[in-house]
C-alpha cells in the first residue's frame, strides 16, 4: 500500500491498528496478544493490506479483510497499550543519525512532531538549535531530539518508574503514572524534556482518546512529555514523524542490531556503522557517560549557509 | 568568395554558440545516459494519472519547486529549483525527467526509494499536464510479460558473491535475460539496503554481487534478500528469498542488566541491601522504642 | 533536696504559658486567616496547573524546591542541639533542647508538604509507595524525612513524659478531656527509679540514632541536585555543604524562637543571657564552617573557569544574580560572624536582628543554589518564550511558598501552648544535682 493511498485514512488507520492489536485476545490482561484473529470464513476483498505486529514482534502484512475487531472496554484498551508500550519491540535497538551538514533549519521536523504529539508551539520534543561552540568555529543548525541514552540520567532519578527505558532502547514517559516532580527535567543534560504547565493544547478534543504511551497522547496537565522516537510509528514499521517530514535528508533512522539506517527523505538505506565511520559520527557530550542512541554527523561541507540573522542567538549561549 | 566567407563565418559562429551552449548545458544540466533518455512510461498520461500525480507532487516536490506556473519556487536555494511547467523542464524527454527523479543531485533528493515506479510516472504526468503541446509516446513494454520471469539466487561462500540468475519461461522454452538491469537488496526494518552496485546480466542471464558476510541477519543468520530486475522487454520484476548469509544476531535487550536507571526489580544489589538494611534498622529501633514505652507504662501500673 | 517552694516556683513558671490568652487567640486568628489566603492560592494552582507559577521547561524548580531545602535544613538543628550537644555533655544547652526539637519537628513535618506543593499531580503521591524506585534520591528523601519526623516526634515526646504527668496533676483548671489526654500520654508515670532509667536510656539511644538520620536527610536532599550533571550542582561536597549550611539557618531559627519565648512567656530565669551568649558563639562557629564550605564550592570552579562553570560563576559573581549572591554572603554570613564576635552583640535584641538576617539570607541562599543553575543548561535555550529563560516568581507562587511558614508557626505555637517549652522535670533535676 503506498503512502498516498493511506493518507486520507491515516487517522482511521491508526485507530484501526490500535483496535486491531486487541483482536483475538481472550483475556487482555494477560497481554497474550497473538496475531490478529484471522477470520477465514469472511470473504476476502483484495487489495486492502495492513501491517500487524505479533506478540513475537514479527511484522506481518495481511489482508485487512482477514481481521476482525473485538469490542473492548477503554480500560482493557489502556491496559493493552500500556503493556505493549513498556514491552517495546523485541530484538531491536533503535538509533538515529542526524547529518548536520544537511540541516538548513527548515523545521519541518519540529512541526510534524508537534502536530503528531499535540504539543503547544513552545513545547519541543525536537528542537532545531542554532549552535556556535567557540568564537571561531563555524555556526550550524542542530536538531536535538531526546538522546534516548543507554545510561539515562532522567530514568535513574524518576521516583515512580513513570519514565522508563525499553528493551529496544527507547525512553518513554507514562503520563498515567507521572507525579509531576520534574526531577527528570533537572537531570537531563540535553534539556530534552517538556512539562505540561497548563491544560494541553487539545485537551478538549482529546479527552475521549485512550492514552497511548507510545504517542503520549492525550497529553496531560501536570505531567512530563518528551520525544518518543515515534514509538507508535516504529511499531508499524514506519519512520518517526520528524524523520519522515525532513525535506533535506538530515535524518537517518534504523536498528543498530541490523546495522542499517534509512534516510527519512530519500528512503535510502545504508550501513549504520559505515555511515558513522565515513563521516566522523559522534554523540553529544560523551563525557557525561550517558551513551546516547542519537548520533551526529559533523556540519562539514554544509550545503546551506548559516543565516547571519541567526548568529546573535547562536552566540548568546556562548557568552551566557 | 566573399559570400563563402560570410557563410563560413556564420557557420562558425553558430557552431561556437552551439558549443558554448552545450558546454554550459553540460555544467548545469543533467548528464542523462542515452538509454535512459529514451525510456517511456507504461502509464498513460491522462487527467486521472495527472490528478494522482498532483497529490504526490504536493507532498514531495512542492516545498522546493513551488506550484507549477506560479513561479513560487524556493529562491533561496542554489541552484534555484525551476518551475517545472517552464520550457526548460518541458523540453526534456520523459526518460530524462524519470532519470532526474530517480537519481537526484545536490540538493535534489533521489526518489527511487521514496516513490514507486508508477508514482514517479504519475508525477511526470502531472508535470506534463501543464504543457498543451506535449504528445506522449507510450512504452512498448508489455506489463504482462513480467509474469514469465523467474529469478534464482544463491550464495557462493568461496568467492563471497551472491549470484542472481534471471530467466523467462517463454512458450518456445526458457530464455535467459541478457543485459537486464539487476539490483540486489537486503531487507531491513525500515527499508532496503542495496548490496554492491546495480549490475547487468551477462550472456547467461547471470549477475554477480560481491557480498562478504558482515551484515547482521536473524538469530540463525538468515537475511531476506530482494532482487529487482529491470528489463526492456519484460519490465520491472521483483523477487524475495531468505538466504543464510548474515551474521547470526541475537543481542540481549538493553534493559537486561541491573542498573541505577533500570526498574526496581533490576536495581543494583548493593543499593537494595543498603536501602533495606537502613529501613530494617529503623524498624527495629522503632520497635525497641515502642517496647520501652510499654515498659514504662507497665512499670507505672505496678 | 530543694525546698518545696523552689520546685513549685519552677513548675508554675514553666506551666504558666499553658493557658488560652487573648494574645494567643489573636495570633492564631491571624495565622489562620493568612493560611486560608495561601491555601486559596494553592487551590488556583491545583485548578489551573503549575502555569500559575513562574516556572518553565528550563527553570522547572523554583521557590518551592528552594523552600523545601530551607525547611529540611532548618529542621536539622534539633539534632545539633539536643543530640550532639547533649551527648557531649554541654549541659547549658539542655533548656534549649525542647525548643530545638519543636522547631525540628515542625520544619521537618512541613517539608514533606512543601514538596507536595511542587508536584504536578499531588493526588498521585501514593505512586511513590506503589511504584517507588529505590534508585531515585526522591525515594531516599521520602524515607529519611519520614524517619526523621517520627524520630523527632519521639525525641520530643519521651523526655516530655514526666512533664506530661506534672501537667495532668497541676493544670486542674483545664477541662477534663484535656487532662485525660495528658494522663494517657504520661504512661502511668510515677517517677520510679525504673521509669527514670528507661527514659534516660531511651533519650540517649534516640540522641545517638538521630545523628545519622539527620545527616542523611540533608545529605540526601543535597543529592537531589548533586545527582545531576548540571553545572553548579555537580559537586562532591554538596552533602557537607548543605549540612553545615543547615546548622546556620537552624541556629538562627532557635535564637529567634528563644527571643520570643523569653519575652512572651517571661522565661528570663530559664532562657538566660548566658544562653544567648553561647548560642551566639555557636552561630559564629557554624557560620565559619559554612563560610569555609562556600569558599570551596565557589573558589574551585572559579579558578578553573571551565566553559559552563564560567557562565554560571559569572552570573553569580557579576551577572544577573550578583546582587542577591553578594548580599547573602555579606549580610547573611560574613557580617553576622564579625558582629557576633563582640560581646555586646551577643545580647537578646542584637542577636534577634542578626539571626533574622542570617535566616533570611539562608532562605535566599537556597534560592541561589536552586535557580541560577537551571538558567544555564549545556545546550542553548531557544525557540521558547522569554519567561522560560528567566525565572521570576509569581504572586500565587509566593503565597504558596508562604503557606508552609504559617503552618510551621501554627505547629510551634500550638505545641508551645500545650507543653512546657523548657523541661520542668529536667530543670528541677539539674538544680537538685547542683545543690548536692
Amino acid at each position: 500500500m503506498s503512502e498516498q493511498d493511506e493518507k486520507p485514512k491515516k487517522n482511521s488507520r491508526r485507530k484501526f491498528l490500535q483496535e486491531l492489536g486487541i483482536v483475538g485476545i481472550g483475556s487482555v490482561l494477560g497481554g497474550s496478544a497473538i496475531l490478529a484473529g484471522i477470520n477465514y470464513d469472511k470473504k476476502k476483498t483484495a487489495g486492502q493490506r495492513v501491517r500487524v505486529l505479533t506478540a513475537e514482534n514479527e511484522l506481518l502484512e495481511i489482508e485487512k479483510s482477514d481481521t476482525t475487531k473485538v469490542a473492548k472496554t477503554t480500560y482493557e484498551n489502556l491496559t493493552y497499550l500500556q503493556k505493549q508500550g513498556r514491552d517495546g519491540l523485541a530484538g531491536k535497538r533503535f538509533v538515529m543519525v542526524i547529518d548536520l551538514s544537511k540541516c538548513r533549519n527548515a523545521r519541518k521536523c519540529m512541526a510534524a512532531c508537534q502536530n503528531a504529539h499535540h504539543l503547544r508551539p513552545e513545547q519541543h520534543h525536537i528542537n532545531v538549535l542554532k549552535m556556535e561552540e567557540t568564537e571561531n568555529t563555524p555556526a550550524f543548525y542542530m536538531p536535538k531530539p531526546c538522546q534516548h541514552c543507554d545510561n539515562p540520567p532522567c530514568v535513574a532519578v524518576c521516583p515512580v518508574d513513570a519514565t522508563f527505558k525499553r528493551p529496544d532502547g527507547i525512553v518513554l514517559i507514562d503520563n498515567e503514572r507521572c507525579i509531576g516532580c520534574r526531577f527528570c527535567i533537572a537531570a537531563c543534560p540535553y534539556s530534552a524534556r517538556v512539562f505540561n504547565w497548563s491544560e494541553p493544547l487539545n485537551a478538549q478534543a482529546d479527552k475521549d482518546l485512550t492514552y497511548n504511551v507510545e504517542l503520549n497522547v492525550p497529553q496531560r496537565k501536570g505531567t512530563i512529555s518528551k520525544c518518543l522516537f515515534s514509538a507508535d510509528r516504529l511499531r508499524e514499521g514506519k519512520l518517526p514523524y520528524c524523520v519522515g517530514a525532513c525535506p533535506n535528508g538530515v535524518y537517518y533512522f534504523g536498528d543498530e542490531n541490523e546495522d542499517a539506517v534509512t534516510n527519512g527523505t530519500t528512503k535510502e538505506t545504508v550501513r549504520f556503522k559505515k555511515l558513522l565511520e565515513d563521516n566522523g559520527g559522534y554523540t553529544l557530550m560523551p563525557e557525561l557517560g550517558t551513551h546516547p542512541r542519537v548520533y551526529y554527523l559533523p556540519a562539514k561541507g554544509k550545503e546551506y549557509p548559516f543565516q547571519d540573522k541567526d548568529k546573535p542567538e547562536a552566540l548568546e549561549h556562548l557568552h551566557g | 568568395m566573399l559570400r563563402k566567407n560570410i557563410k563560413l563565418k556564420v557557420v562558425f559562429t553558430v557552431l561556437l554558440t552551439a558549443l558554448f551552449y552545450l558546454q554550459s548545458a553540460a555544467q548545469q544540466g543533467w548528464d542523462v545516459p542515452a538509454d535512459k533518455k529514451v525510456k517511456n512510461s507504461y502509464i498513460k498520461f491522462d487527467a486521472a494519472s495527472a490528478k494522482e500525480g498532483e497529490a504526490i507532487y504536493t507532498k514531495n516536490c512542492l516545498s522546493c519547486h513551488g506550484n507549477p506556473t506560479k513561479d513560487n519556487s524556493m529562491k533561496s536555494l542554489k541552484p534555484v529549483p525551476p518551475d517545472l511547467s517552464g520550457a526548460k523542464t518541458q523540453q526534456l524527454t520523459d526518460g530524462e525527467l524519470f532519470y532526474i527523479l530517480n537519481t537526484g543531485r545536490g540538493l535534489m533528493p533521489s526518489f527511487s526509494n521514496v516513490l514507486s515506479e508508477s508514482d514517479r510516472w504519475k508525477t511526470i504526468a502531472y508535470m506534463r499536464s501543464f504543457n498543451s503541446s506535449y504528445v506522449q509516446v507510450l512504452s512498448k513494454t508489455d506489463p504482462t510479460k513480467s509474469k514469465l520471469v523467474k529469478i534464482n539466487m544463491d550464495y557462493d561462500s568461496l568467492k563471497s558473491v551472491v549470484r542472481v540468475h534471471v530467466t523467462a519461461a517463454e512458450k518456445n522454452g526458457v530464455v535467459v535475460l541478457k543485459n537486464a538491469e539487476v539490483t540486489l537488496f537486503a531487507a531491513r526494518y525500515f527499508g532496503r539496503l542495496q548490496v554492491d552496485k546495480t549490475m547487468r546480466t551477462d550472456n547467461n542471464g547471470m549477475a554477480t554481487f560481491g557480498f562478504n558476510k558482515t551484515l547482521p541477519g536473524d538469530k540463525q543468520g538468515y537475511v531476506n534478500m530482494i532482487v529487482k530486475v529491470n528489463d526492456d522487454n519484460y519490465g520491472e520484476i521483483e523477487s524475495q528469498s531468505k538466504l543464510k548469509i548474515g551474521v547470526p544476531t541475537d543481542k540481549p535487550s538493553l534493559t537486561e542488566k541491573r542498573a541505577i536507571w533500570n526498574v526496581l526489580a533490576k536495581a543494583p544489589i548493593w543499593l537494595i541491601v543498603l536501602y533495606t538494611t537502613g529501613v530494617l534498622v529503623f524498624g527495629a529501633f522503632l520497635l525497641f522504642i515502642l517496647y520501652s514505652l510499654f515498659r514504662i507504662k507497665k512499670s507505672g501500673k505496678n | 533536696m530543694l525546698g518545696q517552694s523552689t520546685t513549685d516556683k519552677i513548675t508554675s513558671d514553666l506551666l504558666r504559658p499553658i493557658r488560652l490568652t487573648k494574645g494567643f487567640m489573636a495570633w492564631m486568628g491571624f495565622l489562620g486567616v493568612s493560611l486560608v489566603v495561601c491555601l486559596g492560592a494553592y487551590v488556583i494552582q491545583l485548578k489551573d496547573g503549575l502555569v500559575v507559577t513562574g516556572l518553565g521547561d528550563y527553570v522547572s524548580w523554583g521557590m518551592y524546591i528552594s523552600n523545601f531545602v530551607f525547611f529540611v535544613a532548618t529542621s536539622l538543628i534539633g539534632m545539633l542541639i539536643s543530640a550532639v550537644l547533649g551527648l557531649s555533655g554541654a549541659k547549658w544547652a539542655s533548656p534549649l533542647a525542647r525548643i530545638a526539637e519543636i522547631i525540628a519537628l515542625a520544619f521537618a513535618a512541613v517539608a514533606g508538604l512543601v514538596i507536595v506543593s511542587d508536584m504536578g499531580h499531588p493526588e498521585r503521591l501514593l505512586n511513590v509507595f506503589i511504584h517507588g524506585r529505590i534508585q531515585s534520591p526522591i525515594l531516599w528523601d521520602v524515607t529519611v524525612v519520614t524517619i526523621y519526623v517520627l524520630i523527632s516526634a519521639l525525641f520530643l515526646y519521651i523526655p516530655l513524659i514526666p512533664d506530661l504527668k506534672i501537667c495532668h496533676d497541676k493544670l486542674d483548671k483545664l477541662p477534663p478531656f484535656a487532662r485525660n489526654i495528658y494522663k494517657v500520654l504520661s504512661l502511668n508515670w510515677t517517677g520510679s527509679h525504673e521509669q527514670e532509667k528507661i527514659v534516660k536510656q531511651l533519650t540517649r539511644a534516640i540522641a545517638i540514632f538521630i545523628i545519622p538520620v539527620a545527616l542523611a536527610i540533608h545529605t540526601v536532599t543535597s543529592w537531589l541536585f548533586a545527582s545531576t550533571s548540571r553545572v553548579g550542582w555537580d559537586s562532591t561536597i554538596f552533602g557537607p555543604y548543605f549540612v553545615t549550611g543547615a546548622f546556620v539557618s537552624g541556629s538562627a531559627a532557635v535564637i529567634i524562637a528563644m527571643y520570643f519565648y523569653r519575652k512572651n512567656y517571661k522565661l528570663e530565669d530559664y532562657i538566660t543571657l548566658s544562653h544567648f551568649d553561647k548560642m551566639g558563639k555557636l552561630l559564629v562557629l557554624v557560620s565559619l564552617v559554612y563560610l569555609y564550605f562556600n569558599l570551596n564550592e565557589y573558589m574551585v570552579p572559579a579558578y578553573k573557569m571551565k566553559k559552563f562553570d564560567a557562565i554560571h560563576i559569572q552570573s553569580l559573581f557579576a551577572g544577573t544574580h550578583a546582587l542577591m549572591f553578594w548580599s547573602i554572603q555579606i549580610f547573611g554570613l560574613v557580617l553576622p560572624i564579625i558582629l557576633l564576635v563582640f560581646n555586646k552583640m551577643r545580647k537578646p535584641l542584637p542577636m534577634l536582628i542578626i539571626a533574622s538576617f542570617v535566616l533570611v539570607g539562608a532562605w535566599f541562599k537556597r534560592y541561589i543554589i536552586v535557580v541560577p543553575t537551571q538558567e544555564h543548561p549545556f545546550l542553548p535555550i531557544q525557540n521558547v518564550p522569554l519567561n522560560f529563560k528567566v525565572y521570576s516568581p509569581t504572586l500565587i507562587e509566593t503565597l504558596v511558598t508562604i503557606a508552609p511558614f504559617i503552618l510551621v508557626l501554627l505547629i510551634i505555637t500550638i505545641l508551645s501552648k500545650v507543653i512546657p517549652i523548657v523541661s520542668i522535670h529536667e530543670t528541677i533535676e539539674e538544680l537538685e544535682q547542683k545543690n548536692k
